[in-house]
């Protein structure tokens, strides 16, 4: 047998359906064999960082399905593996398993500077969970079944697979056998340990016990685990408010109770005072990234922490931490709801001080949302997403791009889903919604599924209208134009002075390049045109794009400006910037 | 700063040495030194790698992410004061026969070649403050040429 007929066997053995990517010389053999492989079905990105968030979308929307799978892109080398970097490095950062298949030139030439030659296999190093390249046929099989494991067990992440052109057309030796059910991976290094130690929750039952104003944080690696469920009957028993990270929204509804929405940069002014406030955090498959923290030696002050985390180096890493479990979410939640230690408090105090934490903007934003539009006239996105929310009571599936609309879809947006919030988030790439939402979409073709992006990253990976007009993906496309890079112009409004470097933006008739694609159009200007627009995408059958004219003077609030503490915390736009130069620390997205 | 001595064991497999130095390099330190060999079991090999970092935290977690490459099947940081850290260096020395006499009852050291009477290619054998100090008295100023092998350790 053949190199490449070992890799579609192999990807056929572990239930892989979609293969995203593009052709080009070093990998045809491998597309050449597709064809006899009638149960897989190829989708042509026409970039191959738009295949590598297909594979993103289509690994992420599987997780909380019956038949969870691993995105797979295919690219070629050189070039085509390079445009693949930037959709791995967004997976690596936000624990998606996902494979990437590179062809490369022939054994004979490698390291010669040959005709699209790249050091892949060094270029992606650093941004994936593990790296191969098998120079034998008879290594291919069992490389791939290696990389599904790695790719897939413990945190995820991507994992890429190099193969040189030669190695894809050699034959196996004739005695070539393996067995794909008795594939045990040797890798003595790589532990797995999903089980809490029974110590670590005695100790974890004690703090929470002896805390007064416990807070739970979901992260993403709730979802991950799929541990919405646990998660809420677990809040619930024990009566502990949670704040959700950007990955960890949609675990649960985000109008339960127990709520406190979003936390973190533009987090709710409850959650973030909260965590101020709280004497325990109890933090769920989650990282502390600097987005959520903002100055660390201001942050939770007051708080001991138990961190649960698959990853044992992401514990103790930003922040000190009180009992470390490392382990799956949803086993230690098991665990907890187990417990017989564990005691009710009914917390009178403590909500109560978070209730007025939920009255500080809740006028404010209540007012915007209801008004609708700017002074100008233009759309407000919070009232969009808002309207978008309530017309399809919160159902369904969600994948912004990413920048003001990003945190706008995050906040306004009432998640009823578990698993319907699909965002770039550690990385934080511009583009990535209309690739990953044809991934999602493929995942769970009976869902609506939403591409929110602004009028930048909407132009970045464009031109995936082709694939979803190739393949009639159904998705509803949402555009918020504000003329302007929003979140950057933000920055600018706040920390820069109101000079706006490189963000106006002119972008082109959006309905004539929809109606290239074969798309249908609409451009909503006025308030009363938003909800008739959306309940015109909702009838349409196929994929829509809909334009709105946005505001660009509207902010996302509160913010806490990088770099800053908790206590520097902007609620309203018309008061003094902070310190320009603390602001700067970290980079706008 | 403190010198730290790490000691990893893992897949020999390719590539391994370089996503260790990579990850080292993009915690931003320097490695002092790094030698790799095989160990007692085929397949696997043994690093030792030293560096300067006062914060144990930050140790820890150099070593976490250290653990989590998927080759890597253990690491450990080696107490200074509990193990052998040994060193080879081989050294091309002007030095005058004589001179070199006064040091043999206090330093390990063997000539393994005299160029001339003045010209000696030495080989010292022992701890990295050893040697240190051996090239120290001997006037480093006399130095030719030196190589050394950087540090491998093991526990008492």
């Amino acid at each position: 047998m053949t190199g490449k007929t070992l890799v579609l066997r192999a990807l056929k053995d572990l239930g892989v359906r979609y293969l995203f990517g593009y052709t080009g010389g070093a990998i045809m053999p491998i597309f050449d064999e597709i064809e006899r492989f009638d149960d897989m079905t190829f989708l042509m990105a026409r970039h191959e960082q738009g295949a590598a968030f297909m594979a993103q979308g289509l690994t992420r929307g599987a997780l909380s399905t019956d038949r969870p799978e691993l995105g797979v892109c295919l690219s070629t080398s050189g070039p085509g593996a390079m445009n693949l970097v930037t959709g791995i490095a967004d997976a690596h950062m936000d624990s998606v398993a996902m494979l990437a298949i590179t062809g490369q030139v022939a054994t004979g030439v490698i390291a010669t500077d040959a005709f699209q030659e790249s050091d892949v296999v060094g270029v992606m190093m650093p941004i994936c969970k593990q790296t191969y390249m098998p120079l034998s046929p008879e290594e291919v099989e069992s490389t791939v079944h290696e990389a599904f494991y790695v790719a897939k067990t413990g945190r995820g992440g991507p994992v890429l697979i190099d193969i040189p052109k030669d190695i894809q057309n050699n034959e196996t030796p004739a005695d070539y056998e393996f067995a794909a059910e008795n594939f045990t991976p040797q890798l003595p290094g790589f532990l797995y340990s999903p089980n809490p130690e029974t110590d670590a929750i005695k100790r974890a039952a004690d703090l929470i016990n002896r805390s007064e104003r416990p807070l739970l944080f979901c992260g993403h690696g709730v979802i991950n685990a799929n541990a919405g469920a646990l998660l809420r009957k677990f809040a619930e028993k024990m009566n502990i408010p949670i704040a959700f990270t950007l990955h960890g929204l949609s675990a649960l509804p985000l109008d339960h109770p127990l709520s406190l929405g979003m936390m973190g940069m533009h987090g709710t002014v409850e959650s973030n005072r909260a965590i101020m406030e709280a004497d325990l955090l109890i933090a769920l498959g989650m990282r502390f990234d600097d987005r959520v923290t903002g100055k660390l030696n201001e942050y939770a002050k007051n708080a001991d922490v138990i961190h649960v985390e698959i990853d044992s180096s992401e514990i103790n890493k930003n922040v000190a931490t009180s009992v470390a479990i490392n382990a799956d979410v949803a086993r230690t939640l098991e665990a907890l709801l187990d417990e017989p230690m564990l005691t009710y408090k009914p917390r009178r105090r403590w909500f109560s001080m978070i209730e007025e934490f939920r009255t500080v903007m809740a006028a404010d934003l209540e007012e915007e949302i209801s008004r609708g539009t700017g002074s100008g006239g233009k759309l407000l996105m919070k009232s969009i997403v808002h309207q978008l929310s309530e017309l399809t009571g919160g159902r369904d599936l969600i994948v912004p791009d990413v920048g003001q609309h990003q945190m706008m879809a995050a906040r306004f947006y009432n998640y009823q889903t578990e698993n319907s919030w699909f965002a770039s988030g550690g990385a934080g790439t511009m583009g990535a919604s209309l690739p990953m939402a044809i991934g999602v979409k493929l995942a769970r073709p009976n869902e609506r599924v939403w591409s929110i992006s602004g009028d930048g990253g909407f132009q970045m990976n464009i031109q995936e209208l082709g694939t979803v007009m190739e393949y009639g993906i159904d998705i509803k496309i949402l555009i918020l134009n504000n003329g302007h890079l929003g979140m950057v112009r933000q920055w600018q409004t706040f920390f820069f002075d109101e000079r706006y470097a490189g963000t106006p933006m002119r972008s082109p008739n959006f309905g004539l390049i929809a109606e290239a694609y074969g798309i249908t159009y609409l451009k909503v200007e006025k308030l009363e045109d938003v909800k008739p627009a959306l309940e015109a995408a909702i009838a349409h059958t196929g994929a829509i794009v809909v334009e709105f004219v946005c505001e660009p003077n509207e902010f996302i609030l509160p913010m806490i400006p990088a770099g800053g503490g908790f206590n520097d915390m902007i609620t309203s736009f018309s008061m003094n910037s902070p310190d320009t130069d603390e602001a700067d620390q970290g980079g706008a997205s | 700063m403190k010198r730290r001595t790490l000691l990893a064991f893992m897949l020999d497999r390719p590539g391994v040495l370089n996503k260790v130095s990579m990850l080292i390099r993009r915690k931003m330190y320097n490695v002092d030194t790094l030698t790799v060999c095989s160990s007692r079991i085929k397949g696997i090999s043994r690093m030792t790698i030293t560096l300067k970092e006062d914060d144990p935290r930050k140790v820890e977690q150099v070593m976490k992410q250290l653990a989590k490459l998927v080759e890597v099947i253990s690491v450990k940081e080696l107490d200074t004061n509990n193990s052998y850290w040994r060193e080879v260096a081989i050294v091309k020395l002007e030095i005058e026969a004589a001179r070199l006499d006064e040091f043999h009852h206090r330093y390990n050291f063997e000539v393994l070649d005299k160029k001339s009477e003045d010209m000696h290619i030495l080989q010292v054998a022992g701890a990295t403050g050893h040697i240190d100090g051996f090239l120290d008295e001997i006037g480093r100023e006399n130095i030719i040429e030196i190589a050394r092998t950087g540090v491998s350790a093991m526990e008492k």
